[in-house]
Parts: structure tokens; C-alpha cells; sequence
């Protein structure tokens, strides 16, 4: 299951990824997460985040390993980005951005936050009306469709992170880096370059149904 | 080795002094040409960046900033960085926000790519002051939003174990002490000691085991109160108190346990009369007033931080000759009861002795600077909703006996003041 990675480099850190039982403690190499940068690249621009324009990242310390690149990669692309935690208290930081100013997306929207807001009393359509994206994670996917707004899923897919580029189209992982397949109804994801830990169909907690190697509709309504 | 840097950290006063006017002679210029803010209130005061030639200069001179100044310019101009960018908007990378403890959070725009990164050199001085070393596992526990946390470990060259700020979910936080085996802790306050000493009852956990390998740990945001650090010292492990210094430095303890350091050829400190301008004696109380020497994206120049500290420059005893500090309190948090000023730190003990009130959650509803009688917003854990008369007959004379004044009590429930802040500190002081 461990792959050896020439790098002398301490490790970048250990972070953790849920596999459908339980959050797993993560050790991963700065080489892993460089490799991630320029993913995160390629999928931000993929969505159509332009230099200039501004990301607002929901994200917990625990998934540091799967949002550091994320960030970092809107910073490359010439974007801006800010952070809050996924978290109900965290709404209000959320809030406050996303009023004082223009957000082209607020990625990692969770339950938690929405749950946040619900205690404000703002409803999902007041905050999050005037931004073009919205990457939702399951569970807060539905409640924002709900109201009739049209988030893209963003999905943390065991250690991958799996993102949309269209409202309402397939959550992608990077196929440079990952190969999913789907058992009894579970994702499973397998990695496909060197990393401190390898991962051979590893289950994580996201049901759903494979598009194909790398894409999928994570299943609705399985988290709420 | 002592130090990580021992030139920098152990540099003559007079070395220090020169330092920081060289980097005053850098920085004046640059915040008075671009900083909107800055650029008024030095003409307004009638002073130009070339009448400084001295320290001296700057601390007769130089105008003074403050909370309400930076708040008035944000409303009214409606400029969400308070006129305080001094870079191309473009040159902006990343935009984090303040914690928020008495008001809404405050927009902090950084650009990450002149300053080399989010981290501040500085800090793996504080963490080889503390015991931690290169190769070392570090525990972080903190929240995202003031950015990555993680980075000071990296770049010391030790490997962070990243762990959520989640009271409910400390369990995680022994485990992963007990595999990864970490030698520093980042950060505890009141709230997470309680947390991580339920876990262990709850999860079976021996205390001593789950922190057998840590050397150091670092307590952020509110100082611990007594019922917590008895908790802490208990664990048996070194604790370094940790605290901002005016929005423009970071202040840690070091071995001696007697001050916090902060590096001052990043920060300029003065410890100044709070309802005055002239400085203040060695170690008495004053105000924190911090300048940016080295943050050009958003430097804080003369910056009266409403941070009540004692202040001292002697060096000490473990070599450092950068000044230290030890924080008191918020400029005014405190009340006046019939002419006599009552501050959070000395309700603190007489809140937390009573049983069902032991993790120090509570207000002092200041309804007016000068109150007749002393009006508290006091917590109170699961369990005992039940006796909440007896528990507040026990609030009013563990506090009537500390203080010879009964005062009013409000309970509420613990959850219910942990809302009202960020993770780490609730506001002690509430208007209503
Ligand atoms: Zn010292």
C-alpha cells in the first residue's frame, strides 16, 4: 500500500480523509501537494475563475491536504481567495465577505454553514444570490437547490477532491492523479502517481454513480 | 543550542534601536505616500515622514491611530481595507479577516507573493524558544480563517498534524497524539483543555500517556484561567502563553516563563499612559501601541492597540533582549461600581470555583461606564439545569466574597456565550 517518494523533504504534513467509516490521519509529501497546485489550476480555470476575480474557500484545518492547493492554485491563476471555516459560526465571516465584496465563487459551502445561516436568519438566496458559483458539498448541494439556486457539487471524495464545471454536471477528479470506481453504490478511488500513501480502490464515504474513470453524481439526499 | 538565530535574538540595544529606525526610514515614507489613512492623519497633525530622524522624533512625533479612526474611515469612504492598503489592488493575493471577538470581522488584505508567503520568519525563532525542533511532529488545533497555521510549522522544517478547532471532537486529538507522537501543541485555550480533559474521561484515555511526548504547549487567545491551567499542569507539559501584539506582531513566551517576546525588528512597541501620550515605567500598566516595520501591504503606523499590557526592555535571564510583555486586559473592559474599577480578570476566579461554572464563560453587562451595582452574564455546563437558583446563589458569593460586592447574575447556558465568539474567546464585556 506505500510508495516510496524520492523526496528528502519532511513530510508536508498529516492531514485526514474520511473513508466511510471514519476520519483516517493522512501523511502527505510536499511533491503530492505541488502536484495538486497545478491541478487546482487547471480546474479553476476550467470553471472560468479569471485573474482578478475572487474565491471565497469554506474548508476545515483536518482537510488542509485536500484545500492548500486549491488555494494556492487560485493564487497562481491570479485570482484572490479568502477563507472561513465550514463551520455554523463561520457563517457569519461568510456573510461578511460575500457583502463587502464581489466573490466569482464560495467553494466548500457545507451543511454546517448553512446550518449557520438558518441560526442568522438569511436565507441562501440573500447570501449567496450575487455569486456566479457556488461549489456545494452533499447534503448542502440539495438544501441550495432547494431554494432554487444552481450550485456545482464539490465533493471531497476520500483523499481526492472531486469538483464540477457546470451547475449541476459531474464532479471531477483530477485524472492526472486519480481513477475511480464505484462498488455496491460507494465510490472507491485509486491513485495513480507515487504518493507517501498509496490508495488501491479505497473506500470513502461519498455514494454516488461513476460517469466514467473520473466523474460521477454524487447521490443525493444520502447525507441530509 | 539556545537559539535559532542568535544574532537576531540576542542584539544589543542599541543594535535594536538602529535597526529600527533604519526600517522606520523605509517604512514612513512608503505608508505616508500610500496609505490613504496614514497620509491624513499625518497632515492633519502637521508631520512629514522626513521630520523623523530619530526614535525620539517618531515617539513625539508621529500621530496616532486607533480602532474608531480605522472604523469611521472604512464606513464612511466606504473602503472595506480602512485606507490602509498600501499596494495595487491587483497586488493583493489573499484577503483574510480578523477574528472578530467585539464586533464584525475586519477585512486583512495580504500579498503573499513580496512577502515570500503567509509566515513571518520570526516564529521559527518562537519555536525553537519553546523546545520544538526541526524534524519534529507539531499538533495544531486552530481555526482556517485567519490562515494556514500549519505554514510556521513547515517552514521551521517540522511536520504538522493537522486536527479541527472542535471542542466535540478532541477524542481525534488524543488519538492522533497517541499515533504521530507530536512534541509541540498549537494552541490551547480554555475551551480545548476542558474539551480534550472530557475526551479522555470519556474515551478512556490516560492524560499522561496521550501527552507523554509533547515538550511544549501554546495557549492562544484568552489567558487560561486557574481551573483550566490546573488542568493543564496536571498533563505535566511546559505551557508557553501566546497572544497578538497590536495586529502587527506575535508575542510568545519563553522558557523563563515570565513575559511574552516579540521580535522587534518586526514590530515597534510602545507602552503608553491609555488615556495619555507619555510612556509608561518599566513593567507598569499601559497601553500597547504597535508600528509595522516590515508589513508593506498594510502597515499599522503608531497603532493604540486598546491592549492594556506591563511592558519591560530589561533583557532576560534567558538571553533574549527583546522586550517582553504580559497581557491585562482590553482598554475599557472593565466597570465602574460605585467609584471603583472592576476588570473581567478579577471576576475570573470566583466565576470558575463554582462547580457547574467552571469553564469561566461569562460577561460583565456594562450597560454604562459607571454602574451602581455589578451585573454578570454568567455560564453554566449540561447537567444542572435543574438547581440553576442554587448555582446562582453560589455565582453571587463566591463573587460577593472575592470582591465585597453582590452582584446581579444572569445564567445562561455555556453554549449560548461560546456562540457569541470566535473559537477561542468570547467577549467579556457585553453592553446589555
Ligand atoms: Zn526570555
Amino acid at each position: 500500500m506505500t510508495a516510496t517518494v524520492e523526496d528528502t523533504r519532511p513530510l508536508w504534513g498529516i492531514a485526514q480523509y474520511e473513508d466511510g467509516t471514519r476520519r483516517v490521519p493522512w501523511p502527505v509529501s510536499h511533491a503530492e501537494i505541488e502536484r495538486a497546485m497545478g491541478g487546482a489550476v487547471s480546474t479553476l480555470a476550467g470553471l472560468g475563475v479569471t485573474a482578478g476575480e475572487r474565491v471565497l474557500w469554506c474548508t476545515l484545518l483536518s482537510e488542509a491536504a485536500h484545500f492548500w492547493p486549491l488555494l494556492i492554485g487560485s493564487m497562481l491563476g491570479g485570482a484572490q481567495f479568502s477563507l472561513a471555516d465550514a463551520t455554523a459560526p463561520d457563517a457569519l465571516r461568510v456573510g461578511m465577505f460575500v457583502r463587502q465584496l464581489e466573490y466569482r465563487a464560495v467553494i466548500g459551502v457545507n451543511e454546517a454553514v448553512l446550518d449557520g445561516f438558518d441560526e442568522l436568519e438569511r436565507s441562501y438566496r440573500d447570501v449567496f444570490g450575487a455569486v456566479s458559483i457556488v461549489g456545494a458539498r452533499p447534503g448542502a448541494y440539495e438544501r441550495l437547490t432547494a431554494v432554487g439556486l444552481t450550485p456545482y457539487w464539490f465533493v471531497l471524495c476520500g483523499p481526492a477532491v472531486a469538483m464540477a464545471t457546470l451547475p449541476g454536471g459531474p464532479a471531477r477528479v483530477d485524472p492526472n492523479e486519480w481513477a475511480l470506481t464505484e462498488l455496491d453504490g460507494r465510490i472507491h478511488v485509486t491513485s495513480t502517481q507515487p504518493r507517501e500513501t498509496a490508495f488501491d480502490n479505497t473506500p470513502t464515504a461519498i455514494r454516488g454513480s461513476l460517469v466514467d474513470e473520473t466523474s460521477f453524481y454524487p447521490e443525493t439526499g444520502a447525507h441530509s | 543550542m539556545t537559539y535559532f538565530d542568535e544574532v537576531a535574538e540576542t542584539r544589543s540595544r542599541a543594535d535594536l534601536d538602529a535597526m529600527q529606525l533604519e526600517r522606520l526610514g523605509l517604512m514612513l515614507p512608503h505608508a505616508y505616500e500610500h496609505s490613504p489613512i496614514v497620509r491624513a492623519t499625518w497632515e492633519e497633525a502637521g508631520v512629514h515622514p522626513r521630520d523623523i530622524r530619530s526614535l525620539a522624533d517618531f515617539t513625539e512625533r508621529a500621530p496616532f491611530i486607533d480602532k474608531e479612526t480605522l472604523r469611521h474611515w472604512r464606513e464612511d469612504r466606504r473602503d472595506p481595507y480602512a485606507g490602509l492598503l498600501c499596494v495595487p489592488v491587483d497586488d493583493v493575493t489573499t484577503i483574510l479577516s480578523s477574528s472578530g471577538t467585539t464586533g464584525e470581522p475586519t477585512l486583512q488584505p495580504q500579498d503573499w507573493g513580496a512577502s515570500g508567503g503567509p509566515v513571518r520568519a520570526g516564529l521559527s525563532r518562537d519555536l525553537w524558544m519553546m523546545g520544538m525542533r526541526p524534524g519534529d511532529r507539531v499538533m495544531v488545533v486552530i481555526f482556517t480563517f485567519r490562515g494556514p497555521a500549519f505554514g510556521m510549522v513547515q517552514q521551521f522544517g517540522a511536520v504538522p498534524v493537522l486536527c479541527d478547532y472542535d471542542a466535540g471532537d478532541m477524542i481525534r486529538f488524543c488519538e492522533l497524539s497517541l499515533e504521530f507522537r507530536p512534541t509541540g501543541l498549537y494552541s490551547l485555550s480554555s475551551m480545548i483543555v476542558h474539551a480534550i480533559a472530557e475526551a479522555c474521561e470519556q474515551g478512556g484515555f490516560d492524560p499522561t500517556d496521550v501527552f507523554s511526548s509533547y515538550r511544549a504547549m501554546v495557549q492562544a487567545g484568552e489567558p487560561l484561567g486557574a481551573r483550566a491551567r490546573g488542568i493543564v499542569d496536571g498533563w505535566g507539559v511546559p505551557l508557553f502563553e501566546h497572544t497578538g501584539v497590536g495586529d502587527v506582531g506575535t508575542a510568545f513566551e519563553c522558557p523563563e516563563h515570565d513575559g511574552l517576546h516579540f521580535w522587534e525588528d518586526d514590530t515597534l512597541v510602545e507602552n503608553l499612559d491609555p488615556e495619555g501620550t507619555e510612556p509608561v515605567g518599566d513593567r507598569e500598566r499601559g497601553e500597547l501601541v504597535a508600528t509595522a516595520l516590515v508589513n508593506r501591504t498594510t502597515p499599522l503606523i503608531r497603532y493604540r492597540s486598546g491592549d492594556i499590557v506591563r511592558l519591560t526592555r530589561v533583557p532576560c535571564p534567558c538571553g533574549r533582549t527583546h522586550s517582553k510583555l504580559w497581557p491585562v486586559g482590553r482598554k475599557g473592559d472593565g466597570v465602574e461600581i460605585q467609584g471603583r474599577k472592576i476588570l473581567p480578570i478579577d471576576v475570573w476566579p470566583a466565576i470558575e470555583s463554582v462547580d457547574e461554572c467552571s469553564r469561566g464563560l461569562f460577561q460583565i453587562v456594562r450597560e454604562a461606564p459607571q454602574m451602581d451595582r455589578l451585573r454578570l452574564r454568567v455560564g453554566y455546563g449540561p447537567g444542572c439545569a435543574d438547581r440553576l437558583g442554587a448555582v446562582r446563589d453560589d455565582v453571587m458569593a463566591a463573587v460577593a466574597d472575592l470582591l465585597d460586592a453582590v452582584p446581579e447574575v444572569e445564567l445562561v447556558p455555556d453554549a449560548d456565550l461560546l456562540k457569541l465568539g470566535p473559537p477561542h474567546k468570547i467577549p467579556r464585556v457585553a453592553p446589555r
